[in-house]
């Protein structure tokens, strides 16, 4: 069963086309990444799902729902991390999470119980009487998943999860993300994070300029795209155009050298050994190497 | 319509709990304004203005002063303090990812400032039939004029919030549209007898209405004219000026 399902969605501000054409399906049970460079209407799309942005065009459905007719029946079902954490400021953490549980429908003798079970799981419940502003980043974000779990929610939204976060926030968070998965909560989430979305995400769709541009599972989506090996050569190691050319594979430069994409592993080897040079890297492509591919390197005046 | 309701009412409540926190500091302004404007002038100019319509001076400024108790906290608490929860501490979006929606943001508003205008207005004038300045049977009527009171100038405070962009722009909204309404009330002097174009002013003021209203109960007075011309008037500017603020927060709300 589709828990979101978009069809041709369009939204236009005023005079600014953001988000121009964009289909995907969330099905129950799994975890589907949006990606995208900023500006590409990740966070309108998010909105949209909500009922806090209305679309201007297509079709959108969420639990069957049109969220632009029914937001609270959408809402209902629906846990939200927002990238700006949109925390309470002017309560402390346990009265804040106690006033988002009454709204969100948690009966009174339950509140009490089920912050605290959360405040738990977050490994928050020392920082319980706490302002809001003495709290640090890692902690406001996992606050606000507290709040989006407030309601037992069927359908999770993550808006760029772990943007900002230290390694060990976003490895506590991520494992929160998959045991939630593993309870049955499907997962929507915006990241920035390539390895956040190869290792979290079932399927994922890449949005640029407001479209979508590729859609699959990661595995897919690289041997789709860019599969194979990368040799990466740096400086003076870097060998002729020639012997580049030569090699029958794809060739591309930047900032950080020269890059030759191969079928293998071996192809590579071979390559590394004729030209004998220590100082090349090679690696396997990966979800960075479609995402630059599509989205293309350079900059957009939007971004 | 009752899902509405009870989500309202818990937006309501959050503004409770808040303004609970920080109790004294929220209430003393609006207890300490009305006190300090009744000793300076009910007690210091009363000395030179002897009698007003039969009054006192004093007498004759309790029940505005009352009534402004509810017009002031609902200005602020629609104006700044809707624009900077709104704005500078995200409390709106964050309600938004609940069941909680724009209708319900703005209803609970409303809710709130009407509690507050009722229980400011009704605690000003208890202080003052306790000194004898109002006629004590009049105060049945005064939760629900300041409750009234407070839904429409909260309305203009809303109406402001939805307009502007910036915080700076309460600036020119207090000079030359709170202003004009703070003092073309009726709260200092009786509007009939000044010059034709002011008394239009005050009669297209909510808060005038609800001052007349005010002034009826506490003088014991009136009560006619207030029932058949205030009250009216004032529910009509409650519905307009509701309903213009509605829309105008719906649409900073949802884009």
């Amino acid at each position: 069963m589709s828990i979101v399902c978009a069809s041709q969605v369009r939204k236009v501000f005023k005079d600014t086309e953001a988000v121009a054409s964009v289909d995907f399906e969330v099905r129950e049970g799994e975890c589907f990444g949006l990606l995208g460079p900023n500006g590409a209407g990740k966070s309108t799309l998010i909105r949209m799902i909500y009922g806090a942005v209305l679309r201007t065009g297509g079709d959108l459905r969420v639990f069957g729902i049109d969220p632009g007719e029914d937001s609270r029946g959408v809402k209902r079902r629906l846990g939200i991390v927002l990238q700006e954490n949109a925390l309470d400021e002017e309560m402390g953490v346990r009265a804040n999470m106690l006033m988002f549980a009454r709204c969100v429908g948690v009966p009174r003798a339950e509140r009490g119980e089920r912050v605290d079970e959360l405040l738990d799981l977050m490994a928050l419940s020392h920082r319980a009487n706490a302002q809001i502003r003495e709290l640090s980043g890692g902690m406001k974000r996992r606050l606000a998943f507290v709040r989006a779990l407030l309601g037992r929610p069927d359908l999770l939204i993550l808006d760029e999860p772990t943007t900002g976060l230290d390694p060990a926030v976003r490895l506590l968070l991520w494992e929160k993300v998959v045991q939630l998965k593993k309870e049955g909560i499907t997962v929507l989430l915006t990241t920035h994070y390539m390895d956040e979305a190869e290792r979290l995400c079932d399927r994922l769709m890449i949005i640029d300029q407001g479209r979508s541009q590729a859609e699959g599972s990661p595995r897919k989506l690289i041997r789709n795209h860019r599969p194979g090996v990368v040799v990466t050569f740096a400086g003076q190691s870097t060998p002729s155009e020639e012997d580049l050319l030569a090699t029958g594979g794809q060739v591309s430069r930047d900032m950080l050298g020269t890059h030759l994409r191969l079928p293998s592993f071996q192809d590579a080897e071979q390559i590394v050994e004729r030209i004998g040079s220590e100082h090349v890297i090679v690696r396997p492509t990966n979800l960075e190497d479609v995402f630059l591919e599509i989205t293309g390197k350079e900059l957009t005046a939007d971004a | 319509m009752r899902e509405t309701l009870r989500l309202s009412w818990r937006v309501a409540l959050r503004h409770w709990d808040v303004y609970r926190l920080n109790f004294w500091t929220n209430i003393s302004p609006m207890v300490s304004d009305p006190a300090f404007l009744l000793i300076c002038l009910g007690i210091g100019l009363g000395a030179y203005v002897t009698d007003v319509g039969g009054m006192s001076y004093l007498e004759y400024l309790g029940p505005g002063l009352a009534i402004m108790a509810a017009f002031w906290a609902s200005v602020f608490e629609t104006s700044y303090g809707f624009f900077v929860r709104n704005t500078f501490e995200n409390v709106y979006d964050a309600m938004m990812t609940t069941p909680v929606g724009a209708d319900e943001i703005v209803y609970g508003e409303f809710i709130w400032v009407a509690l507050q205008g009722a229980g400011l207005a009704t605690g000003v004038a208890v202080v003052m039939a306790l000194f004898g300045v109002v006629d004590p049977t009049g105060l049945i009527a005064i939760p629900f004029v300041g409750a009234a009171t407070a839904l429409a100038t909260g309305a203009i405070g809303m109406i402001c919030s939805g307009l502007i962009r910036s915080i700076t722009q309460f600036h020119p909204f207090f000079a030359v549209v709170v202003n004009p309404l703070f003092f073309f009330s009726a709260v200092f002097f009786p509007m009939d007898s000044v010059h034709w174009t002011l008394q239009a002013v005050a009669w297209i003021n909510p808060f005038y209405h609800g001052v007349r209203l005010g002034q009826a109960a506490l003088w014991g007075e009136g009560l006619g004219l207030a029932f058949l011309v205030h009250l009216p008037a004032l529910l009509v500017s409650i519905f307009l000026l509701g309903w213009l603020a509605r829309h105008l927060i719906r649409k900073k709300l949802i884009l």
